[in-house]
């Protein structure tokens, strides 16, 4: 576990494309998420 | 240049709707998907109310199925068998549906309960297939090869009713072609789409057809769906418009002929990771339609029938005085035009096959 916690810097900098699309899906589902809780309360 | 909508009761641009449904129908026949899910939104955002859109849609869909349904019986890559039992989970499932979309018509919901299921699936769909999309990317750039088996055995498989399907070459249970179409013909039911996103990596993945006969029961199943769908709409809520129908159905057939012929000759798995970010950004633009803008009140402005011109006015009168004949007369139509326009396509294939051989 923490050989993979070491690892992520470098690896994030080695793959910035898919890094960068896992952060950009990752607020997109964070942001219909919120957005049905909000519009449901 | 706006043309008035009898039953919609809005004016919409014509030449927006014939392109806009000429580019998805490009956009199904390169990536073999329905396009109902990106119409419908579509026609949401040029300002039809969402129970015309969905009610409208599936008619679409029922021509352009029977056009490319008919296409695959000419060429024989049908499995009638399999698609009749799906038909039968569809039935089910549509009936279903459309009670629940009562429902929440009753209760004022329908239209954010429409707005959420299409952003939730355009999110999923979206999210998949850029994930997908990627991956093959990578793979081919590191010249990867997977081996894939050849067929794998659920729990779904070995339920009663065991039957064998002699086209696609398996023998499993009668239930899982019925429990698939059940789900797909709930959404198609709810969402107005024809459920292909559903069908065909539940066809690949769970009942484990041959690939080649795919496309052709899909879309033969899409035709049953899609007439419950219109028929059940234009009888309980009067909302089939046939002036729409007839500019999203021959948008989108030139469309998709279009769009399967540059199939034929364009590597598709860039532009499939395009098509993920389109359905990825039509979502965000429902998300913010649902959740941020601001929602005015339109009022509907009460129309004199006899203001309207003459095509508008019967078909007002006849969605309003007989239901019944006005839905048989919408799936006809559609019908109609969707097999006009595959013997239009052959007629034109043998054209050009005796054109060239004699070239040759």
């Amino acid at each position: 576990m923490p050989e993979i916690i070491k690892n992520l810097p470098n690896e994030i900098k080695k793959n910035k494309l898919k890094t960068g699309i896992f952060i950009g899906l990752s607020a997109y589902w964070g942001l219909i998420l919120i957005g049905t809780f909000l519009s449901v309360r | 240049m706006d043309v008035f909508l009898p039953i919609a009761e809005v004016s919409v641009n014509i030449v927006a709707i014939f392109s806009l449904s000429a580019v998805v129908g490009i956009l199904s026949g390169l990536f073999g998907v329905g396009g109902g899910f990106l119409m419908t939104p579509f026609l949401i955002f040029l300002g039809v109310p969402p129970t015309y859109a969905v009610a409208n849609e599936a008619n679409n869909i029922l021509a352009t199925s029977v056009s490319g349904s008919t296409t695959h019986y000419l060429k024989d890559t049908l499995d009638y068998k399999m698609g009749l039992m799906i038909v039968i989970g569809g039935a089910i499932g549509t009936l279903i549906g459309i009670w629940t979309f009562t429902y929440f018509k009753g209760i004022g919901k329908i239209d954010i309960v429409i707005s959420l299921a299409y952003m939730y699936i355009l999110a999923i769909i979206g999210t998949a297939m850029l994930v997908e999309g990627l991956g093959e990317i990578d793979k081919a750039r590191k010249k990867i090869i997977t081996k894939k088996k050849l067929h794998v055995h659920y729990w779904i498989h070995g339920l009663p009713l065991r039957m064998r399907f002699q086209k696609s070459k398996l023998y499993e249970s009668a239930f899982t072609p019925i429990i698939i179409g059940l789900f797909v013909g709930f959404i198609a039911a709810i969402m107005g789409i024809g459920g292909a996103f559903i069908l065909v990596p539940a066809m690949i993945y769970i009942i484990g057809m041959p690939t080649r006969l795919i496309p052709g029961t899909s879309l033969f199943v899409t035709i049953f769906v899609s007439v419950i769908v219109t028929f059940l709409h234009a009888f309980n809520y009067g909302s089939i418009d046939l002036i729409l129908v007839f500019m999203l159905v021959t948008g989108s057939i030139i469309g998709v002929q279009v769009g399967q012929k540059l199939g034929e000759s364009v590597d598709s798995t860039g532009l499939k990771t395009l098509l993920a970010l389109l359905l990825l950004i039509v979502g965000i633009a429902i998300a913010y339609d649902t959740f941020f803008a601001e929602h005015t009140t339109q009022e509907i402005a009460k129309i004199d029938t006899n203001d309207l011109n003459k095509l508008s006015m019967f078909i007002k009168k006849l969605s309003v005085e007989v239901p019944t004949l006005y839905g048989l007369f919408s799936i006809v139509f559609a019908v109609s035009l969707g097999v006009a326009a595959a013997f239009i396509r052959r007629f034109f294939s043998n054209l050009r096959k005796k054109y060239f051989k004699k070239a040759a």
